[in-house]
């Protein structure tokens, strides 16, 4: 790999890191999340603006994103929430692929909508994949460039491909990033949607849950009279192996996604979450309400809304075909 | 009670949950454990991973290439063809872990939860009130007067889910409401009929009562039981907590530090589940240590 195929961190963002997509999966059965973008539609479509795959490693910024110095010409895409991104001061626009000289330096600040950003690059970060993905995990310290966010001074190697800059995403293939707060996520029911009586199912649907400021990359919690969820027969009359309280039941895999209830706390687990625990799990955020858990922010409304399995897979499958070159035009 | 049928539930677009019952035996891990292994040895259409526990496996599809329909099926025939659990005689790893009880690490971490989170019981207290033992004296005696079976890995890379094989040392506990936002590296605990070791500083819902300073999950694999996966366990290993006091785990965590740490384990035995079956069919369950 030549020396200068990489980019250089001025500075790091709140929280800037390696992600590829679907992440780390076949490791469930030894605990080992799938991490990978929160945000899995803005990062496929950086992505394929660029001309990668759309699961190549790019970047998952938070909140606030880094300034980046390119040690190669190449072409670059920002998509997500928007962070105002700047080509050497320049303001560029989002969702479209840029070309970028040598020496130049690419700014994100921080996120006016959406609370995630995401820059691909051509050819994709080349860092060293572990256990078979290049995604941060950022709590075990492993994946990702050295095992966690990028920092300082940092140097970030490249693949090598050629983009081809003034693409754009057809504006209807791009997400909603809400303006107004609140957000309407899907959700199916199951696995243990029958650990709940009918009123506590219609307390879950019809609850403006507030996604907390104790949310990370593990789970979201979600703040609302998780206390006055009523459960079925099952969840309290059962085999003392569960555990007492009505939310126990003897420890199962969890899906990625599976609003967790955690005692009387409702956690949605996400990208880097466990692969099993003993609480249940009433509903499940499918692939196409995922992403916008990744554009949520502490404080925001979260209305969980049911569709069924079939309906979930369905939108999942158009996801795919909205996340592919079908979806660009020229400038 | 075990399933006449296995349930088979959806969780998103891209999970069903198998489960087998709803108790903890050793009957029902086997099947989500055999469910997993010929899974994994057919290659499964569209299967993607598996998480086996107590009385259920997780299944993680793609559903662009098998339909929740098509996999009920698929595993339904798989879980007809799983062998009966009675003929099974496996090897099984015995791991002695040294383990200071009512330790004052664990102590500090539930002041800690009392003081900032939630008003409870001490945990040590609250599981012997619970279970109806005389004080926590007792609770350590029967905790560590059994084996463990590691049903599976889970929650966190590494972390064993176990249950006690001597039905005399059967306790339970519910989970923390709210959950901890953390416990200390190397804590032993117990929730439902569970118990576990974490692997890390990490949140948690077990009541806990105990710590070791072995490592079970290590990215350097420094130690020649990460030789073949950077975590320990695999499901089907035997696990017997040492009682020490705080000076040896001090020196053994020293031991561990300098790499010059001897895990303690055998590989001589294998675990017969008829005899087994045998051996508890005799035992007075209301006899506690």
């Amino acid at each position: 790999m030549g020396g200068e195929a990489m980019f250089e961190v001025i500075k790091a963002g709140l929280e800037t890191a390696v992600q590829d997509y679907p992440g780390r999966i076949g490791y469930w059965n030894q605990g080992f999340p799938p991490s990978g973008p929160m945000d899995s539609w803005s990062f496929r479509l950086a992505n394929v603006l660029v001309g990668n795959e759309p699961g190549e490693a790019a970047l998952e910024c938070q909140f606030v994103g880094p300034e980046l110095r390119f040690h190669r010409d190449t072409v670059v895409a920002v998509t997500g929430g928007d962070m105002q991104p700047r080509l050497d001061g320049e303001p560029i626009e989002l969702w479209t692929s840029v070309a970028v000289k040598k020496g130049q330096t690419l700014t994100l600040s921080y996120a006016r909508t959406g609370a995630r950003g995401y820059i691909a690059i051509a050819g994709g970060i080349r860092t060293e994949p572990w256990l078979g993905s290049r995604s941060t995990f950022h709590k075990a310290g492993v994946g990702g460039f050295e095992g966690g966010a990028l920092k300082e001074g940092q140097q970030v190697p490249l693949g090598d491909a050629q983009g081809t800059p003034g693409l754009r995403v057809k504006d209807a293939a791009r997400p909603t990033i809400v303006t107004d707060k609140r957000w309407l996520v899907e959700v199916t029911a199951g696995p243990n949607d029958d650990w709940l009586d009918e009123a506590g199912r219609k307390l879950f649907l019809e609850t403006d849950w507030k996604l907390s400021p104790k949310s990370d990359r593990t789970g979201y919690r979600l703040d609302g009279p998780g206390d006055r969820i009523t459960f079925a027969d099952k969840a309290i009359n059962k085999r003392p192996e569960h555990g007492s309280i009505p939310s126990n039941i003897i420890d199962q895999g969890y899906p990625n996604g599976a609003v967790n209830l955690a005692g009387e706390t409702p956690i949605i687990l996400v990208k880097d979450g466990p692969s099993m625990g003993g609480f249940i799990n009433p509903y499940t955020v499918p692939t196409v309400g995922f992403w916008k858990l990744g554009q949520a922010r502490p404080g925001e409304v979260l209305r969980l809304t049911e569709i069924s399995v079939d309906e979930a897979q369905k939108q999942a499958v158009e996801m795919t075909r909205i996340c592919s070159g079908e979806s660009l035009e020229s400038a | 009670m075990i399933y006449d049928q296995p349930r088979f539930l959806p969780g998103g677009d891209r999970y069903m949950l198998i489960e087998f019952g709803d108790e903890m035996n050793l009957e029902l891990n086997f099947r989500g454990q055999d469910l997993a292994g010929v899974i994994a040895e057919e290659k499964t259409k569209g299967v993607l991973e598996t998480a086996p526990c107590f009385a259920s496996t997780l299944i993680h599809y793609d559903p662009e290439q098998i339909s929740f329909a098509d996999l009920k099926k698929e595993m339904g025939r798989l879980i007809e063809s799983l062998p009966p659990t009675d003929d099974i005689e496996m090897p099984s790893r015995l791991f002695s872990f040294p383990t200071v009880y009512l330790d004052p690490w664990t102590k500090e971490c539930v002041d800690d939860y009392i003081a900032k989170i939630a008003k409870k019981t001490p945990d040590p207290e609250y599981i012997a009130e619970l279970n109806g033992l005389e004080d926590v004296n007792q609770l350590v005696r029967v905790h560590s007067g059994t084996e463990y079976w590691v049903a599976s890995l889970g929650f966190w890379p590494g972390l064993p889910f176990t249950m006690p094989l001597d039905p005399r040392c059967r306790l339970v506990a519910p989970k923390y409401n709210p959950p901890r936002t953390w416990t200390p590296k190397g804590t032993v605990g117990m929730g439902g009929m569970s118990t576990a070791i974490y692997p890390e500083h990490l949140p948690g819902g077990y009541q806990v009562f105990g710590r070791t300073p072995v490592p079970i999950w290590d990215t350097e694999r420094r130690f020649p039981v990460f030789e073949d996966s950077i975590c320990m366990f695999r499901p089907g290993d035997r696990i017997r907590f040492v009682p020490c006091s705080v000076e040896e785990f001090e020196y053994i965590e020293a031991k561990v530090a300098d790499g010059t740490y001897q895990y303690n384990l055998v590989e001589y035995q294998k675990f017969s589940v008829a005899q087994y079956k045998d051996w508890v069919a005799g035992i007075d369950e209301t006899q506690r240590f």
